[in-house]
């Protein structure tokens, strides 16, 4: 049975970047407890040589597509939607190599 | 014209006996009257509509050929996209987005020349069993105005069964068209899975998302599925197969169909829904089909395994809505960190950050194999168990959901709402067809529906079976009184 | 800053090497793969995570993925899928990537490099497919976001930590690149971003067991930079490690991504890890698995071309070129082209070698330019070694006539050497007769010196020889043969009489 405490809760909300109130925070720490107390019963199945699923429909594989161009999304409707500079999407400044966020 | 079907209202359209122009007018007015109790809908594009109406009787007018769909306005979902108009998924986070292109199922009802009233209401990016959930406005049942119409597709179920347009398009997950159908009395179909592109609409769980749709009658649904049910290029997971027909191979009778029963599964039911179920089995039975009992008793998990997978799924579909290329940007934010951090704050409501911290949980190291694989071998389980009561069975017939529609505002606990969908997830987590029918309505005039599902890719028998039980069923084609009349008089 | 001796220390380097394939469209999303052009123009909404927009996958790309798999005599799996990589930066349209990660596309395989004049094997520890992500632009007030390279197919070639030096590193890598290009799967252009090495670098002593903590080190964008910063940063975790001998190691040298600095000249901080990136890979639910057969695996594995490990073996055993040829014409597909091409038509292909790799390229050193786009057609490369193993023009003059084909390119060197008398051998024997005469007598102490040297000192005697048939060759102004020369000058040398 997994513990969810208030730390895993601050490691969860910077994992999935999700900033939350300390109200918040109580109240999803409730909720959160009880549905995980809910979904143990799956320990209660014997899943030993069960395959897990990956696909609901069987057998499907190799859908690709030959390499051929398609059509564009238009520049202008794509920038319409957020900030924008010189046909890049505008963002606040970030320092330099940085690199990933976690 | 508010009884007719979509079916007839096209044949009127292409006798000549109405104009597309009429019929739009006819349905504005009707929203304009009632759309203000109800709620269904998000956006009403009267204009657009009004314009294409024009169109299509200029199409008729000059003997060009016309559309499977023609003159017949349709709903659509607000997690469906419709390419340059805004696409909220009943979410402040995407309350300006415009959709820079179309989605197939859109692309491949206009080119039938179908007409689109407009968008509706929905639990915020499909999370919910009630639409209480979207961040703009409550639906209200139709039927009784203080209850949920049900959930997601809360606002396209509610916009059939006021009648404020033949079909609508929904999208079911966990139950989301089957469910809000049962609440609202409507007819609710979900494909196979693969059956209907998803390419346009705004992934919840992409192994358990499908449109359907909405109708009050199996004839105009199948008429729907033999438009959209086609194989998508866009689409990986589209099935192969070519497009179906349905309406030329409805059969009359159900006679010699097994039919299964999970009476086991069943048992917790309440009095009233498990008496008008037994009904309708009884009457199953009258009309000549084998009743039998199937054991599926591994679908006790299937809520646990349905909120594991697709809350994983979702919390990494959902990632990308961080306010950088579309959707709320946080006006607070002044460093790239906090736009992250608080544009989704801001942007999302309480139901859907808790499914995105439970999916992230579920997947995160150390989780991962206690919790989402665990439920993944389940899921094979249930996709067994069901493989097997298919060798006895034809079709399995269950209620849609323990009990009617509820008042809004009175379940609070998400537990309790997720075992709303105790009938319905198991379908989608085993990909299969399965049916909302309107079987008749509790003592307080409340709908309460049937539901039918067969094996991967039998759609063809579901909807028949649903088609020959629909007539003999008491609540056929019952309207809600509250809009049982004319817009204007 | 000396390197000091680290002789009981070894260095252990793993190598990740992104390889951007030159297909048409992109890996799941049909936009134009293009560098350079306006920013967000080859976008679909696919590659820009537009809510809705879903994932195919490109044949092409798998195919070439599968020839490199090849190529490399790795195991191409019958079976592989794709999964899901979560993190959040502003070029990943989705905030997650799709990658391979716990069933690649290919397994194993080595890369044969040769280092320092030895060919060394290398082991493969997995190649696999995934997306490219956006680019992100630096402005002092703001930063700007272009997703014309987002989604753009990505294999990534992991190799076994079994590099052992900066040379190694970089002969591996340049093998690696060499084959790449050979495919034709990529332009392999490290300053566009096409060819992008990431290493993991890290030291112990000799006879130590398990390894000490890496270092991650990005950024370098040539093979010169790599081994710059690999010897940097040898030096550097060797300091630390001497300078506190009574830490840990595992504290001194904590596990850390480092770039390099080009003007710095050495490697700087990006960023601790102090805890692993939590990714929470997944199955992709929107993909289905790619399932191969053995006869689609045999048919790619059968149409290689020539790989360049086959050709530079080739030219050793089969065209008799030195080592270091048969390398330098490999290495350089377009000059091995060049030279296949020219082989046709030549009688030595040895010769041949030289001219290209020598002669020709000593003339192009300066301008930058090379003898492939100098507009000298290969076949006119043979011609001119041709004219000398016909004896028709002395090596000597052969080099006056390629002055001239550089000058004139596209200049047919048969016809210089027609039109320019003083190209033409001299074969008049009494002429060299009367410069070889001439020459013996303008040099007694040396004709004196051959005869007392004699066949005891064979060397000095060969020496003073040679001296003498070059004096032969000034006087005739190089047109002159040689073998008459040499002949007559051994003729005469032996009955001078001092």
């Amino acid at each position: 049975m997994a513990t969810l405490d208030k730390e895993t809760l601050k490691q969860l909300t910077r994992l999935c970047r999700i900033e939350c109130t300390e109200e918040e925070q109580e109240a999803l720490l409730k909720d959160l407890k009880k549905i995980l107390d809910y979904v143990e019963q799956l320990q209660e199945m014997d899943t030993e040589n069960v395959p897990p699923c990956h696909q609901v429909l069987e057998n499907r594989a190799n859908v690709m597509r030959e390499d051929v161009i398609g059509e564009v999304l238009d520049r202008e409707s794509f920038l319409g939607n957020t900030p924008h500079i010189g046909g890049m999407i505008r963002i606040p400044p970030v320092i330099k190599h940085k690199g990933k966020y976690v | 014209m508010y009884n007719l079907s979509a079916i007839e209202i096209r044949e009127q359209f292409l006798r000549g006996e109405r104009s597309a122009l009429s019929i739009a007018r006819y349905y504005l007015e009707r929203i304009a009257r009632f759309e203000a109790q109800i709620g269904a809908f998000l956006e009403v594009h009267d204009k657009q509509l009004l314009s294409r109406a024009e169109q299509l009787d200029q199409k008729r007018h000059t003997h060009q050929p016309l559309g499977k769909l023609a003159a017949i306005p349709i709903a659509i979902k607000d997690n469906i996209l419709v390419k340059g108009e805004i696409t909220t998924c009943g979410s402040k986070c995407l309350a300006h987005y415009r959709a820079p292109y179309q989605s197939t199922v859109v692309n491949l009802l206009l080119a039938e020349d179908a007409m689109i009233i407009g968008k509706t209401n929905m639990d915020e990016f499909a999370m919910g069993s009630s639409t209480e959930h979207s961040a703009f406005q409550k639906t209200y049942n139709p039927w009784n105005l203080t209850c949920t119409p049900g959930g997601s597709s809360g606002g396209s179920a509610a916009a059939v069964a006021a009648r404020f347009c033949p079909v609508a398009l929904g999208s079911d997950t966990g139950g989301s068209v089957r469910l809000p159908g049962a609440f609202c009395g409507v007819v609710g179909f979900k494909p196979t899975y693969g059956r209907i592109s998803r390419y346009g609409l705004v992934a919840y769980a992409s192994s358990l998302d499908q449109i359907g749709p909405l109708a009050t009658c199996t004839a105009d649904a199948a008429l729907l599925m033999e438009v959209i049910g086609r194989h998508c290029d866009k689409d990986s997971t589209s099935l192969p197969e070519e497009p179906e027909e349905y309406l030329n191979h409805f059969k009359h009778s159900i006679e010699g169909m097994k039919i299964g029963v999970p009476w086991q599964f069943l048992e917790g039911l309440a009095d009233e829904p498990r008496q008008r179920f037994e009904e309708a089995i009884e009457k199953m039975k009258q009309q000549g089909a084998d009743l039998l009992e199937v054991d599926l008793s591994v679908l006790k998990y299937a809520i646990a395994v349905y909120y594991i997978l697709a809350t994983a799924e979702a919390s990494t579909n959902l990632a990308r809505f961080d306010g950088i290329r579309y959707g709320h940007r946080s006006p607070r934010a002044k460093t790239l960190d906090e736009v992250y951090d608080f544009s989704k704050e801001e942007g999302f409501g309480p139901e859907v950050k808790r499914r995105i911290m439970l999916g992230t949980f579920v997947l995160s190291a150390g989780y991962q194999d206690a919790y989402y694989r665990k439920a993944q071998k389940v899921r094979t389980l249930i996709l067994e168990s069901y493989k097997q009561a298919f060798n006895q069975c034809d079709l399995i017939a269950s209620p849609v959901s323990p009990f009617a529609a509820f008042e809004i505002g009175s379940i609070q606990d998400p537990v309790q709402m997720y075992l709303e969908d105790i009938y319905t997830v198991s379908v989608n987590l085993a990909g299969l067809p399965a049916i909302s029918l309107p079987n008749c309505l509790t003592k307080e005039g409340k709908p309460l529906g049937l539901q039918l599902m067969g094996a991967q890719k039998q759609d063809r028998l579901v909807l028949n079976a649903a088609h020959v039980l629909e007539k003999i069923f008491p609540f056929h084609k019952a309207v809600p009184p509250l809009v049982d009349q004319e817009a204007t008089l | 800053m000396s390197q000091k001796p680290y002789d009981n220390w070894e260095t252990i380097i793993g190598l990740e090497i992104h390889v951007e394939l030159n297909t048409r469209s992109k890996l799941f999303s049909v936009a134009p793969n293009r560098f350079g052009d306006e920013p967000n123009t080859n976008i679909t909404e696919v590659c820009t995570g537009q809510p809705g927009a879903l994932p195919v996958l490109n044949k092409e790309a798998v195919r070439k993925a599968v020839q490199f798999g090849c190529a490399i005599q790795g195991e191409v799996a019958k079976f592989s899928k794709f999964d899901r990589k979560s993190y959040f930066y502003p070029d990943s349209p989705r905030n997650f990537q799709i990658t391979q990660y716990d069933q690649p596309l290919v397994k194993g395989g080595s890369i044969v490099a040769e280092v320092g004049g030895e060919e060394k094997c290398f082991a493969v520890n997995r190649v696999h497919l995934e997306d490219d992500a956006g680019m992100l632009k630096h402005f002092s007030t703001f930063a700007g976001v272009d997703y014309n390279r987002a989604g753009c197919p990505l294999i990534e070639i992991v190799s076994e930590p079994c590099i052992h030096s900066p040379q190694e590193a970089v002969a591996y890598a340049v093998a690696v690149k060499a084959i790449l290009r050979y495919i034709d799967a990529s332009d392999c252009n490290m300053e566009e971003g096409s060819l992008r090495v990431d290493t993991n670098i890290s030291v112990r002593l000799k006879g130590e067991k398990g390894f000490r903590n890496k270092i991650e080190i990005k950024n370098m964008n040539s093979f010169n930079f790599m081994e710059m910063a690999l010897k940097s940063e040898i030096h550097r975790q060797i300091e630390e490690y001497l300078h506190h001998p009574h830490i840990p190691p595992e504290q001194v040298i904590q596990q850390a991504t480092y770039r390099w600095d080009p003007e710095k000249k050495e490697t700087v901080l990006m960023r601790r890890k102090e805890t692993a990136d939590d990714y929470r890979y997944f199955p992709e639910p929107d993909l289905v698995p790619i399932v191969l057969t053995d006869a689609y695996i045999e048919d790619i594995r059968r149409s290689l071309p020539e790989l360049p490990l086959q050709r530079e073996r080739r030219y050793g055993r089969d065209l008799g070129l030195s080592k270091h040829q048969s390398f330098a014409l490999t290495i350089d597909q377009a000059l091995g082209d060049y030279f296949e091409e020219a082989l046709k038509t030549c009688m030595n292909a040895r010769a041949l070698a030289n001219w290209l790799l020598v002669e020709f390229a000593g003339r192009f050193k300066e301008s930058g330019e090379s003898v492939l786009s100098s507009g000298i057609k290969p076949e006119q490369v043979a011609t001119l070694v041709n004219l000398i193993e016909q004896g028709k023009v002395t090596g000597r003059i052969a080099k006056s006539v390629a002055d001239d084909m550089v000058a004139h390119p596209g200049a047919d060197p048969a016809v210089l050497v027609a039109q320019n008398p003083n190209y033409h051998p001299l074969n008049d024997q009494e002429e060299i007769e009367r410069y070889v005469n001439q020459v013996l007598a303008d040099n007694p102490r040396l004709v004196n010196d051959y005869h007392v040297a004699g066949a005891e000192h064979p060397y000095r005697r060969d020496k003073i020889f040679t001296f003498l048939v070059g004096q032969v060759m000034k006087l005739s102004k190089g047109k002159a043969s040689p073998t008459v020369v040499n002949d007559r000058l051994k003729h005469r040398i032996n009955q001078w009489e001092t």
